[in-house]
């Protein structure tokens, strides 16, 4: 899943923004360095927004591998 | 009279008889010893005091019933029968009930499988496991009603980008346990959701108990993606929360660590891109500055020429009459250098203005790819405003430049001639005479004008008295041109 490259892109991306602040690193490098970095930081918003909202209740199992019948679920009032 | 002799079993009979009748049911109040479960399942045990010792037994049936475990030292209340067993001829109890004495009966099976629990290890640090990273999916174990559920969804619905997989279980009563452990099994399985949430409001232990059964927390151990915990109040601790990766004290601190990780991870992207930013924004500003120190070095350049030639322009004005010519001469050898200076100065705003439009396109570059428009506004006028600088400073230095060599050019022994003033040399001899002593009557002379030059013979000298510029040397400024 996308899920474990996440955490990789975001770590890279930290990264990134250090080597960055080392003003030893030549303009070449450094606008490299913020062309990787805002790659990997748009691929950290997209998988953190990759989810859209839903909220579902289960009505029945289904066999590992199916999705699983779910209706919309909001709480009663009260 | 004959003594009637009874069979063993028939006796037996006949005291187990009397017992029933005599004693009935017994409350037997004392302490468990020689715990054993035999194969049928059946519980056999002493219970002792400091007088004595009776035999005691528990049939499967009724000890399975029981919340707690029956083990040794534990004291106890028990309601049984009392009978003879016949196989062996020994009195023992049988027992009905057991009712744990000093302590609650939930509160000792609470405490006993946390005890064996923890012994096995399932609550070590070391088998929790890490939320992950992203908790996007979200698995929902608890009531579809009450404020549970409701607490968990409002909190979840802080965050956009989360789906919610609620797996309706009762939470209390019969077969709950049954069912809290079979939605964790099933949301817990391949990829469904990221992370478990079994979360229950308050209420009494009785009422908690659920959480408190080995089939939930072993259920929990098992679960391949993490569990969090949230029953209860703060108060509570169930062992379910002891099993769990996290516990949370409450449904809604549940749902807030999940949030709050999400949020803590956007808040770590939007730390480094305003990170990225920033540091290019800076590496911007220094590039603008660097190209306003080139615009600055262009400006002081001509200005260090003019400078040059206004101190030539001094000197000229103060140096004696007899030095005028050394003067004019030297300032003749000067003017190539004047030429070789403008072009070097060509040469140089060439590569300058390559360099400096190298320099720009970067800059472009850099702000095309910069979002953020206030840099971009920012940097654009710094440097349109630099290369404004730079242009309108070329055609002035240039000009400066000219009028120098101008300066240069009056001062050249050529135009010193056009003024009518001539050159004398002997013929043959390139050096100028300046002494008319060291001029013979007889020699041959050669004068140098403006138009040509004139060949003659010198008659004889006059002395130095006669000289052009005897009376005031010092005073009489050198005759040029601004």
């Amino acid at each position: 899943m996308a899920k474990e490259t996440f955490e990789e892109a975001l770590k890279e991306l930290e990264e990134v923004v250090k080597q960055l602040e080392d003003q030893s690193v030549g303009l070449e490098e450094a606008l490299k360095l913020f062309d990787r970095g805002m790659k990997l930081a748009k691929r950290c918003r997209t998988q953190l927004e990759g989810v859209e909202r839903r909220v579902e209740q289960l009505l029945a199992e289904a066999d590992a591998g199916e999705q699983p019948p779910t209706a919309p679920f909001a709480p009663e009032e009260g | 009279m004959t003594p009637r002799v009874w069979a063993v079993g028939e006796l037996v009979r006949e005291v187990n008889a009397t017992l029933s009748g005599a004693f009935g049911e017994v409350w037997v109040q004392g302490e468990l010893s020689g715990v054993k479960v035999a194969g049928s399942g059946h519980r056999y045990f002493q219970l002792k005091d400091a007088d004595g010792t009776l035999s005691c037994a528990m049939w499967a049936a009724r000890a399975d019933r029981l919340r707690f475990k029956l083990v040794d030292g534990l004291a106890v209340l028990l309601r049984a029968t009392l009978e003879v067993y016949a196989q062996r001829g020994s009195l023992q109890l049988i027992v009905v009930e057991v009712t744990p004495q000093g302590v609650g009966e939930l509160q000792l099976a609470f405490e006993q499988l946390k005890a064996k629990l923890q012994a096995e290890g399932l609550f070590a640090a070391e088998r929790k496991r890490p939320l992950p990273a992203l908790p996007q999916r979200i698995g929902l174990v608890t009531s579809p009603s009450g404020a549970a559920v409701r607490d968990v969804l409002k909190v979840l619905s802080r965050w956009e980008h989360l789906a919610v997989l609620l797996d309706p279980v009762r939470v209390q009563g019969k077969g709950a346990e049954g069912e809290i452990a079979r939605a964790i099994r099933y949301l817990g399985r391949s990829d469904l959701v990221d992370v478990v949430l079994v979360v229950r409001g308050g209420g009494s232990l009785e009422d908690l108990w659920a959480f408190n059964e080995e089939m939930v927390a072993r259920a929990i151990a098992a679960c391949p993606v993490p569990v969090i915990s949230g029953v209860g109040h703060e108060v509570d601790f169930t062992i379910a929360d002891f099993v769990a990766d996290v516990r949370a004290a409450t449904p809604t601190q549940a749902a807030e660590i999940v949030v709050q990780r999400l949020e803590a991870q956007q808040r770590r992207v939007d730390t480094a891109d305003d990170g990225l930013r920033g540091e290019i924004g800076l590496r911007l500003e220094r590039v603008r500055a660097r190209l306003e120190r080139a615009a600055a070095q262009r400006r002081t350049f001509p200005l260090r020429v003019e400078r040059e030639g206004l101190r030539l322009k001094a000197l000229a004005a103060h140096v004696s009459g007899r030095r005028l010519r050394q003067l004019v001469a030297g300032a003749a050898q000067r003017v190539p250098t004047a030429q070789r200076l403008r072009q070097a100065l060509r040469a140089l705003a060439a590569g300058r203005r390559q360099a400096f439009a190298g320099a720009f396109d970067r800059l472009k570059d850099l702000l095309h790819r910069l979002e953020t428009p206030r840099f971009r506004r920012r940097v654009e006028i710094a440097s349109a405003v630099a290369v404004e600088r730079l242009q309108a400073r070329l055609p002035r230095a240039r000009l400066m430049l000219e009028a120098r060599e101008r300066t240069l050019e009056a001062l050249s022994p050529r135009r010193v001639l056009e003024r009518g003033y001539s050159i004398t040399t002997r013929e043959g001899e390139s050096a100028p005479l300046r002494d008319a002593a060291a001029v013979a009557a007889g020699e041959r002379l050669r004068t140098q004008l403006a138009l040509g030059s004139v060949r003659s013979l010198a008659l004889g000298h006059e002395g130095r008295q006669g000289s052009l510029f005897a009376e005031s040397d010092e005073e009489r400024p050198g005759r040029r041109d601004g």
